[in-house]
C-alpha cells in the first residue's frame, strides 16, 4: 500500500531520543506551551507522530500516535506493521480514553483501617511496598506473588528479574480470555505449542467454528483484511472468485453474519460438526491428507462419528455437513479455525485442515514466541494463596476479580494475602480488594514492547507527559526491589527505559542488528519495532491424533439451555467497558449500547414467556446472573447469549453498576454454562440507535447475488429511472478537486473502527445511555443495519453511513442563512459559526446523517485533553455533520503547497478510511480518474451503486454492492 | 311577543361604549392567571436557551415538533380576520361589521404569538437576526433559496399589515371613545386616535386607506400560508412535498381561523352583552364559513391519499401508511373526525343556530387543526427515508409549558384588548344599521 507507507515520512519527526525527555513525575500541562522556551520537539500546530504498540488486545498491532502540543489526540495504526498494516480497531482507538480517563487513579492510595482508601504520597507508599517486600521475602522463597497478563520480552524479563530477586517463582501469568483449549489442541496435535499464522486470503474455502475473527478472535484487524481479500470478488479468465465461508456456532455473531451462511449449532457442537465433515470426506475419498497423516487410523477415527446423529444434535443437517464437507475438501484452499472453548473444536479443525491438506499452506506455523510467560498456573497460584504462604500479591494490568469464575473463590483467597498491591490506571474490581493501589502508566506513556508472534517485535514508547501521578509498572517494581531486595539479586539496569533496550540490545544484537546498536535501536524506535518474516516451522500432526475418539459432549433433555458468554467486540474481556465511546458505539448485530443483554431464540422467548426487554434470570451452579431479553433468531434454540464485559462494580464511571457480568455464574475456564431461565416480572429497556431492522426494500444498502455477479448483471434499478432531471440551477462547477469516497460493503464488517476513529478525530461527544434512548446520539458515522426477512440475500446488511456530501444537497438550499453550503471541492460544508439551529437541514437530509447539539457538549476532564485541536469543538445549539475530515483536506492541501505540488492521491485519508481493518473506504479526488479511488469503482463498476439514487441528490459516495451467496433455512 | 330591538347610532355607542368601563375583579384574576402562566413559559424558555433545546422532546428524526406546528397553527388562526375584514370587505360582505374588529384584533396577536415560534425554536435564538437582510461589513445576506427567509418576510409582512389595518379601522371608534371618556384614558385615546374630527375629507382618507389596505392584505391571506405551507412543501420528505399544500393550507388556515373566532365571539358576545350588535344572523355566517372550508379541508386529505395512491411512489405510500395506521395514527383519525366530520353538523340550521353547539364544534376545529399540522410535521419527520432512523416525537414538559403559555399569551392580549379598545367597530355598524336591524327583527321573528 504505497500511499500509506508514506506516513512514514512523518515519523522521522518522532525523534526517538527526544521521547526520552519526557520521562518525568509531573502530570501533563494543562495550560498552553510557551513559545519563549518551548519543549523539545513541540511545534505549535505541528503534530508529531510517535510510533508505538497496542495493548488493548493480545493482537498487539503496530500504533501511530499523533501529538499536538505535547497530547495524544489520535490513535492510527502504523503501516509498518504486518499485523494492523495501518489500520486500527475501535478498541485500539479508544484507548485514548483510557489514557484520559477521569476516574484514573490520580495518585498512590492506602486502604485505612475502615476500608477506605485514602492519598498518600510516592514516597510514602514506595516504602510500604519495599517494606512489605522485605519482611515477607525475609520469611523465605515463593512469598511473593505477581498476577498480570503477559507483557512482551521486555516485561517478562523485569517481571521475573524482579521475582528473582525476592526468591519467587509466583509469577501467575493472567488473561481473561485466553486461549488455553487452543494450545491445548496445538500441543496434542502437534506436540509443540507451535504459534499457527492464519491465511485467510489464501484459502477458498473457510469454515469458523465458534471463531469471532472478525471481532476478538486471535487478530481481528489483520484477519479482517484478509478476509476482505478472500471476499473480494474478481473474476479472471472468466471465473469467478469469490471465498465460501461458514460459520459454526450457537450465536450469529458479526463474524458469522459477514459468512455466507451461518449454521445454528447446539453449543459444544462445533466439533462434532466439524469431524461429521471428516467423515464424509473420507467416505467421499477426497481426503488428501497432508504428510505425517496416517490415512488408515484417520479412516477408522472418523467412522466413529455418524453424520446423522450428529445432525439431529448439533442441528447443522447432515446435508449441509456434507455439502460444506465436499466444498472443503475440493477446494484449492481451505482452512478451518475454531474459537470456542472447547479443545475439541480446535482438534478438529487442525484435522480437517490436515486431512485436506491445508497445513502450511492457509495455516502455517512459526516457533513458540521468544518468550514464555514462565511461573504457575492458576489454581497453584489460588492454592498458594490459600494457604498463607503469599504475602505479597502484586497484581498489575489485570482483573482477576472481574474475570475469574466465581467458583475459583478468588477474592477469598486473595483476603489470605496480607499485603495486596494493584498497580493500573483506573481502579476495578481487584483494586477493590487490594490495600496499596500504585497509579501505573497507561501503555501510551511507558516504555514496553510487544511479541506478539515470532518477526514482529514491538517497541513501546512515552507518546506523551504523564497524565496523573503514575509510575510506570518497570520503575514501580525495580525501586521496591532496590529498597527491599539484597544488592546481588538486583537487576543490571535502573529502570524499566533501560530494561526495555537491554532487552533488546540482548536479543537482537546478534540477529541481524546492525553494528551498531544505537542506531538500530534509534531505527526501530522510529518505526514502531522490528518487523521480519516470520521464521516459517514445519508442522505435522502428531502420529497418536487418531488414535482415540474424541468425545462428544452429552446433548441435555430438551428444555435445558445453555448460556453462551462471548467477548464483545468493543468491551472485550471488561477492559473496554471504561471507555464511553466503547460504551456509546452500538454493537454491530444487535446495535444494542450501554448496556449487557441475553440473546433469546423467539421460540425460546416464547416457552419462557419473555418479552424483548424482560429481565430473565439465569442461574447456573456457580450464582444467577439478571439481564433484559432480546429476542433474535441469530441464536441457537437451546442457547442464551450474553456478552462478555460488563457488570462491574467499579472500574471508573462509565463501567459501574451497567449491565451483568457472566463471569458470575460461568464454571472456571469455560465460556458455556447450563443454565435455567426464569422471568424476574422486571423489564429494563434496551437501547438503540437504530429503529428498525426492517429496510422495507429501500434502495440504501444494495446487494446482488453472486449468479448475477458473474454474468454481470446489474441488479434491475429500484425504480424506474426519470427522464433527465430538469435542473433549476445551473451544474456545480469544481474547478480543481471534488472530493469523493468509495465504500466497498463487500469488505466493510461492520466492526465501527470507523465510527471510533471519527469519534477521536472530530471531537464528537458522546452522550450517555440516556441522550442515546431519547434519540440523540452524535456519531457522524454510523454502521446501518437492516435484517433480511429473505435467505435471497447476506444475513445481516451493513454500511457505513456518513454524509453523502451530495452535489444536490437538499440540506444546502434550505438552510436561511448559508450554514450550509457547498464548497468547490464538493463538500457540503456545515460553518458552525453561522448555523443558528433552525435544524431544516436535517429535516431535508434524506440520509440522516446530520446531528444537532441538544446541549453543550461535556468531556469531563481530562477526557477533554484528547480534542482535536484542529476541529471545532461544537456549542449547543448547531447542526454538525461529517467534514469528510476538512482538517485533514486542507492539512495536505496546504502541505502540497509548501512542497508547490498538487495534491497528490493518497495524501488525503479521513479518520474513517484510516482506520478500516478491511479497506474499505477509499478517498480521492473524482476528477483524477487515475485516483485509487476513482479506479475502485472503475474495477468494480456492476457493483457500485449509490443510496437513495432516486432522490438524484448525486452523492460523492457511492457504494459497491455487497455480492452474497443465497443463504439455506436455518 | 318581545319588543324586537331597534338600536340607533346612539345605542350602538353606548353598547360599545360599556365594554370600555373599568372592569370587575372576575377579569384581572382572568388576565392575572394567563399572565402567571406567560411567565412560566418564558422561564421554560429561558431554560431552554441557557440549557440546550436538549430539554424539549426534540429528537433524531424529529427536528420539528411542537414549536413549528404551533407557528403554523397560529399563523392558520390569523388567516381569518384578515379575510373577514379585507377580502369580505372588499365584496360588500353585510355581515362582517359586526365581527371583522374581533377577528381582525384576534389576527394580530395571532401573528404575534406565531412570531415568537420561529425564535422559540431556533438552537442559537440570539442570532435570530441572521435571517433577515440587514447590512454589515461581511456583506452576509440570508439564502433566498431558504423558505425559512420567506417565511421571515411573508411573517413580518403580515404582521405589518395586519396591524395597520387594525389600527387604521380603530382610528374612528377610538375618536369616539375619546369623546366620551375622562381622564388618562382621555390621554390614550386622544394619542391612539391620531387627532380624529370625522371631517368629510378625513372620511374620504380614510375611506382610501381602508380600501388600499384591504387591497394589500388580500392578496396576503393567500401568500402569507402558501409561504408557510412551503416550508414543508419544498422539502423532498415524503408527506411534505406536495404541490397540493398551498391551497390545502390556505383553506385550512381559514377554516381554524374561522373557528377560533367563534370560539372567541360566542361568550364574549355574552360577557359584555354584546348580544344585540352580534347576532346569530353575524354568527350563522361564520358557522357557515367553518362548513365550506372544512369541505375543502376534507378534499384536501382525500386528494393528497388519492395523489399518494396514484403516483404509488413508496416513499410516499410507507409515510401515508404510517400516517394513518402507524405510531401517530390515532392523532390522523382525531384528526379526521375533528376536521371532517364534527363540522358537517353545521349543514344542520338548529346547530348552526345554536351557540353553545357551535362553540363545542369550533373547539374540535381547533383541535383538529392543531392535530393536522402536528401529524403532517411529527408524522412525516418520523417515519422519512431511512428506516434505521425512525423516531417518535413525544414532547417535554418544556414544550407543553411554552404551548399552553402561547395561548395564555394570545388570550391575555385579546382580553386586554377587548376592555380597553372597542372590540365592535361602531362605525361600520352605524354604516350597515340597516342590516343589523333587518337581522334583529329576522331573529325575534323566529324566536317567535
Amino acid at each position: 500500500m504505497p500511499p500509506e507507507v508514506s506516513r512514514r515520512s512523518f515519523l522521522k519527526l518522532a525523534a526517538a531520543t527526544g521521547a526520552a525527555a519526557l520521562a518525568g513525575c509531573k502530570p501533563a500541562a494543562r495550560h498552553l506551551i510557551p513559545y519563549v522556551i518551548p519543549d523539545e520537539n513541540v511545534i505549535p500546530g505541528v503534530p508529531s507522530f510517535y510510533a508505538t504498540s497496542c495493548n488493548e488486545c493480545p493482537a498487539g498491532c503496530g500504533v501511530v500516535a499523533r501529538v499536538r502540543e505535547g497530547r495524544v489526540i489520535k490513535l492510527e495504526g502504523n503501516p509498518a506493521d504486518p499485523i494492523g498494516a495501518g489500520a486500527l480497531c475501535a478498541r485500539g482507538q479508544a484507548a485514548l480514553q483510557g489514557l484520559y480517563h477521569p476516574d484514573r487513579l490520580q495518585r498512590p492510595h492506602l486502604r485505612g483501617a475502615d476500608g477506605l482508601i485514602n492519598p498518600i504520597g510516592w514516597e510514602d507508599a514506595m516504602a510500604r511496598f519495599a517494606k512489605a517486600l522485605a519482611q515477607a521475602a525475609a520469611e523465605g522463597a515463593d512469598r511473593i506473588a505477581f498476577i498480570g497478563p503477559p507483557m512482551g520480552p521486555a516485561y517478562e524479563m523485569i517481571v521475573n528479574d524482579w521475582l528473582g530477586a525476592f526468591n519467587s517463582r509466583m509469577r501467575l501469568a493472567y488473561r481473561a480470555l485466553d486461549d488455553a483449549p487452543g494450545r491445548a489442541a496445538m500441543q496434542f496435535c502437534f506436540g509443540t505449542e507451535f504459534k499457527p499464522l492464519y491465511h485467510i486470503d489464501r484459502a477458498r474455502v473457510l469454515l469458523a467454528l465458534g471463531a469471532d475473527f472478525l471481532e476478538t478472535w486471535e487478530s481481528p484487524v489483520e484477519l479482517a483484511r484478509q478476509f476482505a481479500a478472500f471476499r473480494n470478488p474478481t473474476k479472471e479468465d472468466g471465473k469467478t472468485r469469490f471465498g465460501l465461508a461458514w460459520y459454526v456456532g450457537p450465536r450469529m455473531s458479526l463474524t458469522a453474519a459477514r459468512c455466507d451462511q451461518w449454521f445454528a449449532c447446539r453449543p459444544r457442537w462445533e466439533a462434532a460438526v466439524a469431524l461429521a465433515m471428516l467423515r464424509v470426506i473420507i467416505d467421499q475419498g477426497l481426503a488428501r491428507p497432508g504428510a505425517g497423516v496416517d490415512p488408515d487410523a484417520m479412516r477408522k477415527f472418523a467412522a466413529a462419528y455418524d453424520v446423522g446423529a450428529i445432525a439431529t444434535k448439533s442441528g447443522v443437517s447432515a446435508a449441509a455437513i456434507e455439502r460444506m464437507a465436499r466444498e472443503f475438501a475440493r477446494a484449492d484452499g481451505a482452512l478451518a479455525i475454531a474459537g470456542t472453548d472447547d479443545d475439541a473444536a480446535h482438534v478438529a479443525a487442525w484435522m480437517l485442515n490436515a486431512a485436506t491438506g491445508n497445513l502450511g499452506k492457509t495455516v502455517s506455523f512459526t516457533q513458540p514466541p521468544h518468550v514464555q510467560p514462565s511461573g504457575v498456573q492458576r489454581d497453584a497460584m489460588l492454592e498458594a494463596m490459600r494457604a498463607g504462604s503469599i504475602k505479597v500479591a502484586v497484581i498489575a494490568e489485570a482483573n482477576p476479580q472481574f474475570s475469574m469464575p466465581a467458583q475459583t473463590r478468588f477474592a477469598q483467597a486473595l483476603s489470605k494475602v496480607p499485603t495486596v498491591v494493584w498497580c493500573g490506571t483506573v481502579p476495578d474490581e481487584t483494586a477493590a480488594l487490594a490495600h496499596l493501589l500504585l497509579p501505573a502508566d497507561h501503555w501510551l506513556e511507558a516504555w514496553g514492547d510487544s511479541a506478539p508472534r515470532p518477526g514482529v517485535s514491538g517497541l513501546r514508547q512515552p507518546t506523551m507527559t504523564r497524565v496523573v501521578y503514575s509510575r510506570a509498572l518497570g520503575d514501580i517494581l525495580l525501586d521496591a526491589a532496590r529498597a527491599a531486595a539484597p544488592r546481588e539479586h538486583l537487576p543490571r539496569y535502573e529502570d524499566a527505559q533501560q530494561a526495555v533496550r537491554a532487552s533488546w540490545a540482548e536479543r537482537f544484537n546478534g540477529a541481524g542488528a546492525t553494528a551498531n546498536f544505537d542506531d538500530f535501536w534509534d531505527q526501530s524506535l522510529r518505526q514502531g519495532g522490528r518487523f521480519t518474516p516470520p521464521p516459517v516451522a514445519e508442522a505435522r500432526l502428531a502420529p497418536g491424533v487418531f488414535v482415540h475418539p474424541l468425545a462428544l459432549p452429552e446433548v441435555p433433555p430438551a428444555p435445558a439451555l445453555t448460556l453462551v458468554a462471548y467477548p464483545h467486540i468493543f468491551w472485550y474481556d471488561g477492559r473496554g467497558a471504561d471507555k464511553p465511546w466503547l460504551q456509546e458505539i452500538p454493537e454491530p448485530v444487535n446495535q444494542i449500547v450501554w448496556d449487557s443483554w441475553a440473546e433469546i431464540h423467539p421460540d425460546t422467548a416464547r416457552r419462557l414467556e419473555l418479552a424483548e426487554n424482560d429481565v430473565v434470570r439465569l442461574s447456573s451452579a456457580a450464582g444467577a446472573i439478571e439481564v433484559p431479553v432480546h429476542i433474535t433468531p441469530g441464536v441457537h434454540r437451546d442457547a442464551i447469549a450474553v456478552p462478555l464485559g460488563q457488570g462491574h462494580t467499579s472500574y471508573g464511571r462509565y463501567a459501574r453498576d451497567r449491565g451483568v457480568n457472566p463471569w458470575r455464574v460461568l464454571p472456571p475456564d469455560r465460556l458455556t454454562a447450563p443454565v435455567a431461565a426464569g422471568r424476574t416480572g422486571m423489564r429494563r429497556e434496551l437501547i438503540s440507535p437504530l429503529f428498525s431492522p426492517d429496510m422495507r426494500d429501500r434502495p440504501i444498502v444494495e446487494t446482488m447475488s453472486l449468479e448475477d455477479f458473474q454474468k454481470g448483471i446489474e441488479p434491475k434499478p429500484w425504480e424506474e429511472p426519470y427522464p433527465e432531471p430538469y435542473e433549476t440551477y445551473p451544474p456545480v462547477n469544481y474547478p480543481v478537486h471534488q472530493w469523493g469516497m468509495t465504500i466497498d460493503l463487500n469488505a466493510c464488517t461492520g466492526c465501527s473502527a470507523c465510527v471510533a476513529a471519527c469519534y477521536a478525530e472530530n471531537n464528537v461527544p458522546f452522550v450517555g445511555k440516556e441522550l442515546v434512548a431519547q434519540g440523540r446520539i452524535m456519531s457522524w458515522i454510523r454502521i446501518e443495519r437492516y435484517i433480511p426477512q429473505t435467505t435471497d440475500a447476506p444475513a445481516l446488511l451493513m454500511m457505513p453511513m456518513l454524509c453523502q456530501q451530495c452535489s444536490h444537497a437538499p440540506c444546502e438550499p434550505v438552510c436561511p442563512v448559508f450554514a450550509a453550503v457547498h464548497s468547490n471541492e464538493g463538500l457540503n460544508l456545515q460553518v458552525y459559526n453561522r448555523c443558528i439551529g433552525t435544524r431544516y437541514c436535517e429535516n431535508n437530509c434524506p440520509y440522516k446523517v446530520r446531528r444537532f447539539n441538544w446541549y453543550k457538549p461535556q468531556w469531563p476532564p481530562p477526557l477533554d485533553l484528547q480534542l482535536n485541536p484542529d476541529v471545532t469543538v461544537r456549542g449547543a445549539g448547531v447542526m454538525e455533520k461529517c467534514t469528510f475530515c476538512v482538517q485533514r483536506i486542507r492539512a495536505a492541501e496546504v502541505q502540497a503547497k509548501l512542497e508547490d505540488r498538487a495534491v497528490r492521491d493518497g495524501d488525503i485519508v479521513p479518520a474513517c478510511a484510516q482506520a478500516c481493518p478491511a479497506r474499505a473506504i477509499s478517498f480521492g479526488d473524482m476528477k483524477d480518474k487515475g485516483s485509487a479511488m476513482m479506479k475502485r469503482r472503475a474495477d468494480h463498476q456492476v457493483r457500485t451503486y449509490q443510496a437513495l439514487k432516486p432522490l438524484n441528490t448525486l452523492p460523492a459516495i457511492t457504494y459497491l454492492r455487497q455480492v452474497y451467496r443465497p443463504r439455506e433455512e436455518v | 311577543m318581545a319588543a324586537v330591538p331597534q338600536p340607533d347610532f346612539r345605542e350602538i355607542d353606548r353598547q360599545v361604549m360599556r365594554t370600555l368601563e373599568w372592569p370587575g375583579w372576575k377579569y384581572w384574576l382572568w388576565v392575572a392567571a394567563l399572565f402567571l402562566i406567560v411567565v412560566w413559559g418564558a422561564a421554560c424558555w429561558t431554560r431552554q436557551i441557557y440549557e440546550g433545546l436538549g430539554v424539549t422532546g426534540l429528537r433524531q428524526p424529529n427536528m420539528w415538533a411542537v414549536y413549528i406546528t404551533n407557528f403554523v397553527f397560529w399563523v392558520g388562526i390569523a388567516h381569518s380576520g384578515t379575510l373577514i375584514s379585507a377580502i369580505l370587505f372588499l365584496f360588500r360582505s353585510r355581515w362582517r361589521t359586526a365581527v371583522y374588529r374581533l377577528a381582525e384584533t384576534m389576527t394580530a396577536f395571532a401573528v404575534i404569538t406565531a412570531g415568537l415560534f420561529p425564535l422559540i425554536h431556533l438552537g442559537r435564538v440570539w442570532f435570530f437576526y441572521w435571517l433577515l437582510p440587514y447590512p454589515n461589513q461581511r456583506w452576509l445576506q440570508p439564502d433566498f433559496r431558504s423558505p425559512l427567509v420567506w417565511d421571515a418576510f411573508a411573517v413580518s409582512t403580515y404582521l405589518t399589515v395586519s396591524i395597520l389595518f387594525l389600527f387604521m379601522g380603530l382610528i374612528p371608534d377610538v375618536a369616539t371613545a375619546r369623546d366620551e371618556s375622562a381622564g388618562w384614558r382621555k390621554v390614550f385615546y386622544s394619542i391612539v386616535s391620531l387627532g380624529w374630527q370625522g371631517s368629510e375629507e378625513q372620511w374620504r382618507h380614510f375611506a382610501g386607506v381602508y380600501l388600499l389596505l384591504a387591497g394589500l392584505a388580500t392578496p396576503l391571506v393567500i401568500s402569507v400560508h402558501s409561504v408557510v405551507s412551503w416550508d414543508f412543501a419544498m422539502a423532498q420528505l415524503p408527506g411534505w412535498h406536495s404541490t397540493i399544500f398551498a391551497p390545502y393550507f390556505v383553506a385550512g388556515a381559514i377554516f381554524s381561523g374561522c373557528a377560533l373566532v367563534l370560539t372567541l365571539i360566542i361568550p364574549i358576545r355574552r360577557m359584555l352583552e354584546l348580544e344585540e350588535l352580534i347576532t346569530p344572523w353575524h354568527i350563522d355566517n361564520l358557522a357557515r364559513i367553518v362548513l365550506f372550508t372544512s369541505l375543502i379541508v376534507t378534499y384536501s386529505y382525500a386528494c393528497e391519499s388519492f395523489m399518494v395512491w396514484y403516483a404509488k411512489d413508496p416513499f410516499e405510500t410507507a409515510t401515508f401508511q404510517m400516517r394513518y395506521f402507524g405510531h401517530y395514527g390515532y392523532l390522523f383519525w382525531i384528526m379526521v373526525f375533528c376536521n371532517c366530520v364534527v363540522p358537517l353538523t353545521i349543514f344542520s340550521p338548529r346547530v348552526r343556530r345554536n351557540l353553545k353547539a357551535l362553540w363545542v364544534v369550533s373547539i374540535f376545529v381547533n383541535i383538529g387543526m392543531w392535530l393536522e399540522r402536528f401529524v403532517i410535521i411529527a408524522g412525516s419527520l418520523a417515519t422519512n427515508f431511512v428506516p434505521s432512523q425512525w423516531g417518535f416525537f413525544v414532547p417535554s414538559v418544556t414544550e407543553i409549558s411554552i404551548t399552553a403559555a402561547s395561548f395564555a399569551w394570545f388570550l391575555m392580549l385579546f382580553s386586554l384588548f377587548t376592555r380597553f379598545l372597542p372590540i365592535v367597530s361602531m362605525t361600520e355598524l352605524k354604516e350597515g344599521l340597516r342590516w343589523l336591524r333587518q337581522a334583529l327583527r329576522k331573529e325575534s321573528a323566529e324566536a317567535a
